[in-house]
């Protein structure tokens, strides 16, 4: 419980310091809090894993007065995914955002705003309240939209506003969903709304907020204002918006779907927002492709990665009784949820740290960039294999799981989605990894401390590892499942 | 030390390949010690271990990753066939490939693949689930794309590029296949053939011909052996364990896996797609040897050849019949030696005399005769010349052909035969009988380079002549074959 | 663990003293010498055959098991084989050239020995297959020693058809062995009989032999190979080698009669039509080799008819033959008159032999031929002389006229008495066998009767030959049916459009595809259509909730 709440808190905490500490401490300060954070959310898992699901109720009310905090294998598995990719990106910011590189504004406005962007997080994972995740949304979003930002270019700050809109609509969606929720129910408690009478105002509030969310999560053919918004930001955000944000409106959606209205899947529902995923990994897929930047081919390739968690919708539950296990699908989808966030991080990170030595990250400008800095390209090709979904990383196994529960449920054509989707990642990430190691190196780039190359190596090696030791993680995802997860909508 | 071995044998190349990668680029002492120690103690493994499994040993080890993900090491007598002779072979390739590049760049980064390549095969041959086979399949497709692209030249960009378009699609399919298979049968573990029955003989036919196409990519059969010549580009070392011992062979040993071990013979006869398979062997045995004779580049013959070659080893399996099988599974083992020994060779004649098209191959014998020989002596095999390796497996595989009623089999090894003859004997021809070129010179007072090819070559007149020997891959093959898979 | 072997190491010990010498050239000091070792390497052949090839012995390790006993039809052409052998390899060790080719000469040289040897002692197939291997594949290395552009087109005949032959023989034996499940040579033979695909073993096994055996119309590479090859060299092909291929039909053809047609009409075609067409070519050795056809094809039309008499009559053909071919090399090497008449006295007894004057060793051979063949075919044997008598008259004109290449060499006399020696023996042998290898009475070569039918058909021959002479012979080039195929018209064939390698897809559509999703994702940025896709999702999953709920 306590680790519950000081993964709220500390971030916050260190985000203050972070503003109103003298200059020459503000960074150790927000170092220091990312630490604790980071121990505070692998504190929380270990709890969540020796002793089940924690709840919390503020205040000691209980919902639908109170407000309450949980944390289940899920939520707890994202936190501590966060915290790493957090903790990663701040050591590389220590590099890369440091006032003499990124310039005043955005050496000072990065860390508060990345810790904020952590507690909310954080928050999102725990909360058991629709409003309150409301709330939570709307702070990462303006979180996140000021990271776009935060370079003050002009190409940077369109994007930011573009994002804003977008997600503003968003917001307004889901807003509009909960209070037609709350009109017919009286609670906005997941728990309690999962065991509500049926009111006719649910098929309508769950598509608003349905709607609302996927703008959020970027999922075709809303995902048009992510691939600028997260190459335009400076390479460091872009690592947590990629890996991190969407996964926030994701997690949302998918306690909406599973464990508050689970009544209302109507299979027509499922299979658009299949569909929509299936679309979004091809056409992500293929613009990946048609890009000439590193950071616009990895944003796009979140698009497409962002896709492949959407066909857990029609195949949760799927695995017929052949299986050794249960709720693979559902498994699946958050294995690609937190292989991706590790790989994204990384990628963007090396994308970085290309910046950083090049000025540039143009193919044509990184060729040959494997060799003047070794482990930035390794670092790359891992991340790579996890995103082609090769074993034995994280994403073979997620898309092992989702593509068994798709032939064992008969709808095979799932697994065509899975398997094109591989090949298209494994070409547009051929592209950059071609250019990485190629043989030439025309500009001797500035040097980079091995520390500092290291950061997304270990991000990647994480992401690997996911697959190589899934069993722990697989058996930690199981705490706190929510029955559909296994039976199906 | 049940669980330990198998373990320990992937460690072997494992273990290097994870130091090697951070070694200095000139330390070349530590690094060759580190790779000879590795191969030497492997082979020391798994010579202990023959005689253990012969006494009836098993070994196994099991970790579990995800539930239904089972990465399953364990040591059966087809493991160790491919096993041993990856294992002798890339102690060889790798006495070779420290000779051959000397002192050159990247070898840190080359040596550190070259090891986790031998690690993948390693693991591909233990594998005793589907699902392990996989993963170290996986696993040996990313590690040789740095070989193939070792160079970093033009050509060696294009054929990496080219071997990862046709190789992903090919792994793609076999995971299609796999979990195909599994979500009707769950996890499938060699040791105990899945039930089929829960699927129907179409679904079943779709499966084996996704899985012959996902293991066929790297088999080289026809139409999906496009990515092999242009592999050519990697340096000789390379093409000698990518064709001799892991790439291609993998492919290979993975179509007799999928057809004994998965399906089991009497299902692939009772499906029907035992025909087709082996049409597609025998039509890439045909084809690949008609466009060797078109090549003028000794490795392009070489690996047009490989595609052919093995192909024996597919349709062996896909005959099903003992007698072929044994053909074919000796074939792994023949075509090994033999293709090896040619391409140790021509990585030789274009080291030593700077040659790589066949035309400056003329009056190399007097030059270069161990090479010259050592190559004569490939080449003679794969034609099929008794005693020679080439001519049991061939033997072995038309009475197999017999066995199971299809004689027009024999007809393809005989055109098969003849190709091999026509693209091989003017080869041995322009060496040993036409002049010299004027200004062309070589020599091959290159013991690192020779001693590897000449016992791989006396090795291929060794397995020939003594193959009745027990011990022999004959001898080997026929145990697996009759206490395996027989009827 | 087996035995290493069980059994009399006699029969190795025959096949592998060439071997060992064969291995001798490799030494680089030894090379040039090596030569001279050629006529040792028969010898122990010799001793083995002159005690009656007693002995068998199995490896089970070696190879597929190899097993070495001769049979009583083996021991005879194993001795004629390793006499032919051995004189021939004493002409060469004096008359060739020494140096690097000749230690290359000298290794295969005993290699094609060692196989010659080899398919009479083999009992199991995969050994014959191999020493017939042997044979096949190391002459053509004699058949090029010289490396003129003769020899090696004549070489690339004979290597193409060996291949074929070899291919065609060991799918046969597959067909045979598949059935017996053995791999005994008397075992598969049988097997043909009842195997399914039996009547296409036999087939296949009837060409690989007669391509070896100088079969029409597979014998073309006989008459480019013979002339082509070193003098030492043709006596042996013309000699020994043709040899394997008749041991190869008598050891593994089975009993049934569907084959035995083929092999008569074949045979008649080949012992008549060779003959004849002998008398178009100028080169003696051409017009020997066309005779060693025609003779070869005689054997197999007594093959075919199921006689007694084949390894009697090849013994003295083969020596006789190989005596005929040494004296071509005598007569170029011939100085003076006396040894010009010397040769071509000793030619023409061998060529009275092999047309079957009475009394010689030849018209024993015939006679013991003739024994239960029928009346028909009888007669074709009888009438065989004439032309035999024809060919070989006309080759004798040939010798003749054959320009003399000024190289004195010492051994002159030596060598006559051995080639004049293995005339003899050709002349004699058949009268010393005859007891034990033929079933006719002993004074049956005397009877009148006989030796007139021996001799009315050479008389009608030399006249023949006298009218030939007087007609303007055409003057071919060796190799008939060949010279008049269009093989330069095959060559194209071979060279198929070449693609090229590893294009997986054409790079224009999908950069146009690329480019449309650009645009289109351009467009889906627009605020009023994402607005409204936004809305319009959101009241979908509504509706789809809603009615489904």
């Amino acid at each position: 419980m306590t680790a519950l709440v000081a993964g709220l808190t500390l971030p916050l905490l260190a985000a203050f310091a972070a503003i109103a500490l003298p200059m020459r401490a503000r960074v150790p300060a927000a170092l220091l809090g990312a630490g604790l954070t980071l121990a505070a959310s692998l504190w929380l898992a270990v709890v969540v894993w020796q002793t089940g699901p924690v709840t919390l109720s503020l205040g000691g009310w209980q919902p639908p007065i109170g407000i309450a905090l949980r944390a289940d294998g899920l939520g707890a598995a994202l936190g501590v995914m966060t915290a790493l990719v957090m903790t990663a990106v701040a050591l590389a910011a220590r590099h890369e955002m440091a006032a003499s590189v990124a310039g005043p504004r955005a050496g000072f406005g990065f860390w508060p705003l990345m810790l904020l962007l952590w507690a909310t997080m954080n928050a999102a994972f725990v909360s058991r309240d629709l409003f309150n995740l409301y709330v939570v949304l709307e702070l990462i979003t303006l979180s996140a939209v000021a990271l776009v930002a935060i370079s003050g270019k002009a190409e940077a700050i369109a994007a930011a506003l573009r994002y804003l809109l977008f997600a503003l609509a968003g917001s307004l969606l889901y807003l509009a969903g909960v209070v037609l929720t709350y009109a017919a129910h009286g609670t906005l408690d997941i728990s309690l709304l999962a065991a509500r009478m049926a009111a006719p105002s649910d098929a309508l509030a769950l598509g608003l907020m349905t709607a609302g969310l996927l703008v959020k999560t970027a999922l075709f053919p809303f995902h048009v204002w992510l691939p600028h918004a997260h190459s335009a930001a400076p390479a460091p955000a872009s690592a947590l918006l990629s890996a991190l944000v969407p996964k926030a409106s994701l997690l949302i959606l998918l306690r909406l779907w599973f464990e508050a209205m689970p009544d209302l899947a109507a299979p027509a529902a499922l299979l658009t927002l299949a569909s929509l995923g299936a679309m979004a990994v091809i056409w992500g897929g293929l613009l990946a492709l048609a890009q000439a930047r590193l950071k616009l081919i990895v944003a796009y390739s979140t698009v497409a990665q962002l896709g492949y968690i959407f066909l857990v919708f029609p195949l949760a539950g799927g695995d017929g009784g052949a299986q050794v296990w249960a709720a693979g699908a559902w498994t699946g989808a958050i294995f690609q949820t937190l292989s991706h966030g590790l790989a994204k991080a990384a990628m963007f990170l090396v994308a970085g740290i290309y910046l950083v030595a090049m000025g540039s990250d143009r193919l044509s400008d990184l060729r040959g960039m494997a060799r003047a800095l070794p482990m930035t390209g390794f670092a790359f090709a891992l991340a790579s294999i996890t995103l082609m979904g090769l074993p034995p990383s994280g994403g073979f196994t997620a898309k092992y799981l989702l593509m068994t529960a798709a032939f064992a449920s008969g709808q095979w054509a799932w697994a065509l989605v899975l398997a094109a989707g591989g090949l298209l990642a494994a070409a547009y990430l051929y592209r950059p990894l071609a250019a990485i190691f190629a043989r030439e190196s025309a500009v001797a780039p500035r040097a980079i401390p091995r520390s500092w190359q290291a950061i997304p190596l270990g991000l990647a090696v994480l992401s690997v590892a996911l697959g190589l030791l899934s069993s722990v993680p697989f058996e930690f995802l199981q705490i706190g499942r929510p029955d559909p997860a296994a039976e199906g909508l | 030390m049940t669980t330990a071995l198998p373990v320990l044998l992937l460690m072997t190349s494992l273990l290097p390949a994870g130091v090697t990668f951070f070694l200095a680029q000139d330390s070349h002492a530590l690094r060759n010690a580190l790779q000879l120690g590795g191969a030497v103690l492997k082979l020391a493994l798994i010579i202990w271990m023959l005689f253990a499994v012969a006494d009836g040993a098993a070994y196994e080890a099991e970790f579990p990753l995800a539930p239904g993900l089972v990465v399953l090491l364990r040591v059966d007598a087809l493991a160790l066939l491919f096993i041993s002779l990856s294992a002798t072979l890339w102690f060889l390739t790798t006495i070779y490939a420290i000779a051959y590049f000397g002192t050159k760049a990247e070898l840190s980064r080359f040596f550190g693949f070259f090891s986790l390549c031998v690690a993948a095969t390693t693991g591909l041959a233990l594998s005793g689930s589907l699902i392990s086979f996989f993963i170290f399949f996986e696993l040996l497709t990313l590690s040789t794309w740095p070989l193939v692209a070792h160079k970093q030249d033009k050509p060696s960009l294009r054929a990496a590029r080219v071997y990862f378009a046709y190789a992903l699609p090919g792994s793609a399919a076999l995971l299609w296949a796999i979990i195909w298979l599994e979500s009707a049968t769950g996890p499938v573990l060699f040791t105990e053939p899945p039930d089929l029955s829960g699927l129907d003989p179409a679904a079943l036919r779709a499966i084996f011909a996704l899985f012959i196409i996902g293991v066929g990519v790297k088999a080289g059969l026809v139409p999906l052996h496009g990515w092999l010549p242009a592999a050519m580009a990697a340096p000789a070392p390379v093409s000698a364990l990518l064709h001799a011992v892991a790439v291609v062979k993998a492919g290979a040993f993975g179509v007799v896996r999928v057809v004994y071990d998965v399906f089991g013979a009497e299902n692939m006869t009772a499906l029907g797609v035992g025909v087709p398979l082996a049409i597609v062997a025998s039509f890439t045995i045909i084809w690949g040897s008609v466009r060797a004779l078109q090549q003028d580049e000794i490795k392009k013959r070489l690996a047009f050849s490989t595609v052919s070659q093995v192909s024996y080893i597919v349709l062996g399996a896909a005959l099903a019949s003992p007698l072929a099988m044994i053909g074919g599974l000796v074939h792994l083992i023949h075509q090994g030696l033999m293709k090896i020994t040619l391409f140790f060779c021509a990585g030789i004649f274009d080291e030593r005399a700077g040659v790589k098209r066949i035309d400056g191959l003329n009056g190399m014998g007097a030059q270069m005769p161990w090479t010259s020989a050592c190559f004569s002596i490939g080449a003679l095999g794969m034609i099929g010349l008794p005693p020679l390796a080439g001519f049991v497996s061939k033997f072995y595989l038309g009475l197999g052909a017999l066995e199971a009623g299809a004689p027009w089999v024999l007809a393809v090894l005989l055109a098969s035969t003849f190709l091999n003859a026509a693209y091989f004997l003017p080869i041995l021809y322009r060496l040993w009988f036409l002049p010299l070129a004027s200004g062309a010179k070589g020599d091959d007072r290159a013991p690192g380079l020779v001693v590897p090819a000449v016992v791989t070559a006396a090795a291929t007149v060794g397995v020939g002549m003594l193959a009745a020997s027990p011990i022999s891959p004959l001898g080997w093959a026929t145990l697996i074959v009759t206490q395996g898979y027989g009827p | 663990m087996n035995a290493l072997y069980s059994g009399s190491l006699a029969p190795f010990a025959v096949l592998l003293w060439p071997l060992l010498i064969g291995v001798v050239p490799v030494v680089p000091r030894w090379r040039d010498t090596a030569l001279r070792l050629l006529p040792l390497a028969p010898l122990p052949a010799l001793a083995f055959a002159m005690a009656g090839a007693p002995g068998a012995v199995v490896f089970p390790d070696l190879m597929l098991g190899v097993e070495l006993a001769a049979g009583p039809d083996s021991a005879l052409l194993l001795g004629m084989t390793a006499l032919v052998w051995a004189v021939a390899g004493w002409y060469g060790a004096q008359t060739m050239a020494r140096g690097r080719e000749a230690g290359i000469f000298t290794g295969f040289w005993c290699l094609t020995l060692a196989g010659n040897l080899g398919v009479y002692l083999a009992a199991d197939i995969i050994t014959f297959y191999v020493a017939f291997a042997a044979v096949s594949l190391a002459a053509w290395f004699l058949v090029v020693h010289d490396r003129t552009k003769a020899a090696l087109g004549a070489g690339r005949v004979y290597i193409t058809l060996a291949v074929l032959g070899e291919a065609a023989l060991l799918t046969g034996l597959m067909i045979g062995a598949a059935q017996a499940e053995d791999l005994q040579i008397a075992t598969v033979r049988a097997a043909f009989t009842d195997a399914p695909l039996g009547p296409l073993g036999v087939g296949l096994l009837i060409a690989g032999f007669g391509i070896k055996a100088g079969m029409v119309p597979l014998h073309v590479w006989l008459p480019l190979a013979h002339p082509a090859a070193p003098v030492a060299g043709s006596a042996v092909l013309s000699g020994a080698i043709v040899k394997a291929g008749l041991i190869g039909m008598l050891l593994l053809l089975p009993e049934a009669t569907g084959w035995r047609m083929v092999l008569v009409v074949l045979g008649l075609l080949g012992a008549f039509g060779a003959a004849l067409w002998g008398l178009t070519q100028r080169n003696p050795k051409a017009v020997l080799a066309y005779s060693t056809v025609s003779q070869m094809g005689l054997l197999l039309v007594l093959v075919g008819a199921g006689s007694q008499g084949v390894a009697y009559f090849a013994l003295h053909h083969g020596m006789a033959k190989g005596a005929l071919f040494l004296c071509v090399g005598m007569m170029m090497l011939a100085t003076s008159p006396l040894q010009r008449r010397a040769v071509l006295g000793l030619a023409g007894s061998a060529v009275l032999s092999v047309a079957g004057l009475p009394l010689t060793g030849g018209a024993l051979a015939k006679l013991a031929a003739k024994e239960g063949v029928g009346d028909m075919l009888s007669l074709a044997l009888t009438l065989s002389s004439v032309t035999t008598t024809l060919v070989l008259g006309w080759f004798l004109f040939r010798l003749a006229d054959l320009p003399a290449k000024p190289a004195q060499i010492p051994q002159w006399r030596g060598l006559f008495a051995a080639i004049a020696g293995l005339a003899a023996l050709a002349l004699a042998l058949p009268w010393l066998l005859w007891p034990g290898a033929v079933a006719l009475p002993r004074g049956y070569p005397f009877q009148p009767a006989t030796m007139l039918e021996g001799l009315w058909p050479m008389l009608l021959g030399l006249v023949a030959l006298a009218l030939a002479r007087r007609l303007a012979l055409p003057d071919y080039p060796p190799g008939d049916v060949l010279v008049f195929l269009p093989t330069q018209k095959l060559r194209p064939v071979l060279q198929l459009p070449v693609g090229r390698q590893g294009r997986l897809y054409r790079k224009r559509p999908v950069l146009r595809l690329l480019l449309m999703c650009k645009l289109a994702e351009r467009w889906l940025l627009h605020w009023p259509i994402a607005g409204s896709a936004l809305m319009g999702a959101a009241l979908a999953f509504a509706a789809m909730v809603w009615f489904a709920v």
